[in-house]
């Protein structure tokens, strides 16, 4: 089995509201997917269900297991930071060492002292006194020193600034990806991941916009910029989005040869955020 | 699952410091005020109070350990009152700052069930304060001995059989953690409440614990013309069925400071017996259980978000 998730039909509804709407996909093991939607699309919903916080309709496993259900033993294998680092204030660090320690069978200490060694963080802090930094270093610590089979971070560095979020990026590339594990990432700083990611999902009114791999994005999505005349040739291809960039037409195509493309103006592959702006405008045209 | 327990149990007690730092106080407290009980007492040198006390043997050995007993309760019921506080405080706080600080989102990461961390708190409520009361209660009592045999060596008595001859330790210490673990299992039905309240209210878990207590027997008298609730919540503070009817004046009898040898021993009022076999208490357990199990329940299934 090479699915670590898969999602066949999965719905929730609050009320009348459908946060998820009919979601299928697969998440394949050694994957660094990235779940990118605006705020209200669903993610946090979606990585919920995923990780057994709220129950759903449709059919839903995770490392073979019903997260809802099997929360605990899935806990033993995931492991994940929800919205903002959220440590209880009063926790010293080697209380919090100990304690993860106790009760979690996939939890190195030594790792975790090792990746907490490089940072600011002073074992006999307690939370409260750390600066926000200070709080999701040690967070981050502590969950990637969980050997894990599924890791998922919903907006990991939310507030941090832009040295700690490169920082970490690389570190999470280069000690914890070992194409082993499989990460779940949500983040509204596309720029910083779309290096990193291997896959990606994007999200839009409780439903999939998009679901694929980077590799074939290249293939699939072109970006023209075009002046005069050659806009009007460029629109008989059916751009999916249209924008204007210093008196330029950008458009946006998918599934449009690239040599036909070509002699009207440049031609490259589109960035994530720019084809995630294109796809959510082009599907409200 | 013995290690995680211990674990959650441990983290209870770094969370909330008051679990031992309000016992501790209080025996710190109740401790000066004994010793600056018998240094007042050195100036007005009253021979009956020496004697009570145990300086001189002017009464006998019984009424000795009358008076010695009845100042072990006189110290003990502080503790009570504040294990009786503590517990409101603790169980009200004890799944409500986790939601309100949300790190519950970060406890709820980890491969440790919604069942094991309820059972931890309720643990805590029902069996580690009173143990933590108990050892103090102890510890006090120890330190009100020391002092009071080397005050008794002062004056030129024999401390080694006025005082620890006639305090009854193993009797005194039994009774003491009969009756507080036995307050605890009586009532356990409110520590379960107060559970449930800080697991499912939203904002001040205080109010909406005790609103009830007040609204609901009201509603009950306005419309149904009864009792029934307040009598079954309020009743419930008054005696539990584990003491023997008390008869002070057997106990001791100052008009002829006359004692009761058996009636001195503290265990021989409590009937353990009538305790387990009183249907009240296992209804209230019942009770206790059922909102425990609500309270899994709402930590389970509620979406914080």
């Amino acid at each position: 089995m090479t699915s670590l998730v898969s999602a066949r039909g999965v719905s929730k509804h609050f009320g009348d509201v459908r946060a998820v709407d009919n979601v299928s996909f697969e998440i394949e093991k050694g994957k660094i997917m990235g779940l990118i939607g605006p705020n209200g699309a669903g993610k946090t919903t979606l990585l919920k269900a995923v990780l057994g916080l709220t129950d759903c309709d449709g059919e839903l496993s995770v490392l073979g297991l019903d997260p809802f259900k099997q929360r605990k033993e899935l806990m033993q294998n995931i492991s994940f930071i929800a919205d903002v680092a959220v440590l209880p204030r009063w926790i010293r660090v080697t209380q919090l060492l100990d304690f993860m320690q106790a009760t979690h069978p996939n939890f190195s200490r030594s790792r975790a002292e090792e990746l907490l060694a490089r940072t600011q963080v002073r074992r006999d802090a307690v939370v409260r006194e750390l600066s926000k930094g200070m709080v999701t270093q040690l967070h981050l610590s502590i969950i990637t020193a969980i050997d894990a089979r599924l890791l998922v971070l919903d907006e990991p560095t939310l507030g941090l600034d832009i040295i700690f979020r490169k920082e970490f990026y690389g570190n999470l590339l280069n000690d914890y990806f070992d194409g082993e594990r499989t990460i779940l990432i949500t983040t509204h700083q596309v720029e910083e991941i779309e290096n990193l990611l291997t896959d990606i999902m994007f999200i839009n009114n409780g439903g999939i916009l998009l679901d694929t791999s980077m590799d074939s994005l290249s293939g699939t999505y072109v970006e023209l910029a075009v002046v005069g005349e050659n806009a009007d040739k460029a629109r008989r291809f059916n751009p999916i989005y249209e924008r204007d960039v210093f008196g330029k037409k950008v458009m946006t195509f998918e599934g449009v040869d690239r040599d036909q493309l070509d002699e009207l103006g440049e031609v490259h592959t589109p960035s994530v955020a720019d084809l995630f702006v294109a796809k959510i405008k082009g599907a409200a045209a | 699952m013995i290690t995680h327990q211990l674990a959650l149990l441990k983290r209870e007690i770094w969370e909330h410091r008051s679990i031992y730092v309000a016992p501790i106080s209080v025996a710190v407290v109740m401790s000066l005020l004994s010793i600056a009980g018998l240094v007042t007492m050195s100036a007005f040198d009253s021979e009956v109070r020496l004697a009570l006390l145990g300086a001189s043997n002017i009464v006998g050995d019984n009424e000795r350990q009358a008076a010695m007993t009845m100042f072990f309760l006189g110290t003990s019921w502080v503790f009570m009152l504040t294990l009786a506080i503590l517990t409101v405080f603790y169980s009200l706080d004890s799944l409500y700052a986790e939601r309100k600080d949300k790190s519950i989102l970060f406890w709820r990461s980890l491969p440790v069930t919604d069942v094991e961390t309820v059972v931890s708190k309720l643990l805590v409520a029902v069996l580690v304060l009173p143990l933590v009361t108990i050892a103090a209660i102890i510890a006090t009592h120890l330190v009100n001995l020391v002092s009071s045999s080397i005050w008794v060596s002062i004056k030129g008595g024999d401390s080694s059989h006025l005082v620890w001859g006639s305090a009854a330790l193993l009797d005194n210490w039994l009774a003491a953690f009969v009756v507080v673990v036995a307050s605890a299992l009586w009532m356990s039905p409110f520590i379960g409440w107060f559970l449930f309240v800080s697991a499912w209210t939203k904002r001040s878990p205080l109010l909406m614990a005790f609103m009830p207590l007040a609204i609901v027997p009201l509603i009950e008298l306005i419309f149904l013309r009864s009792s029934v609730f307040a009598e079954a919540v309020f009743g419930r503070g008054g005696m539990m069925p584990l003491f023997r009817g008390i008869d002070l004046g057997r106990f001791f009898d100052e008009e002829r400071l006359q004692v009761d040898g058996e009636a001195v021993r503290l265990l021989t009022h409590l009937d353990l017996g009538k305790f387990f076999a009183s249907p009240s208490l296992w209804a209230g357990l019942i009770v206790c259980g059922l909102f425990c199990t609500a309270a899994i329940y709402v930590r389970r299934y509620r979406d914080e978000s």
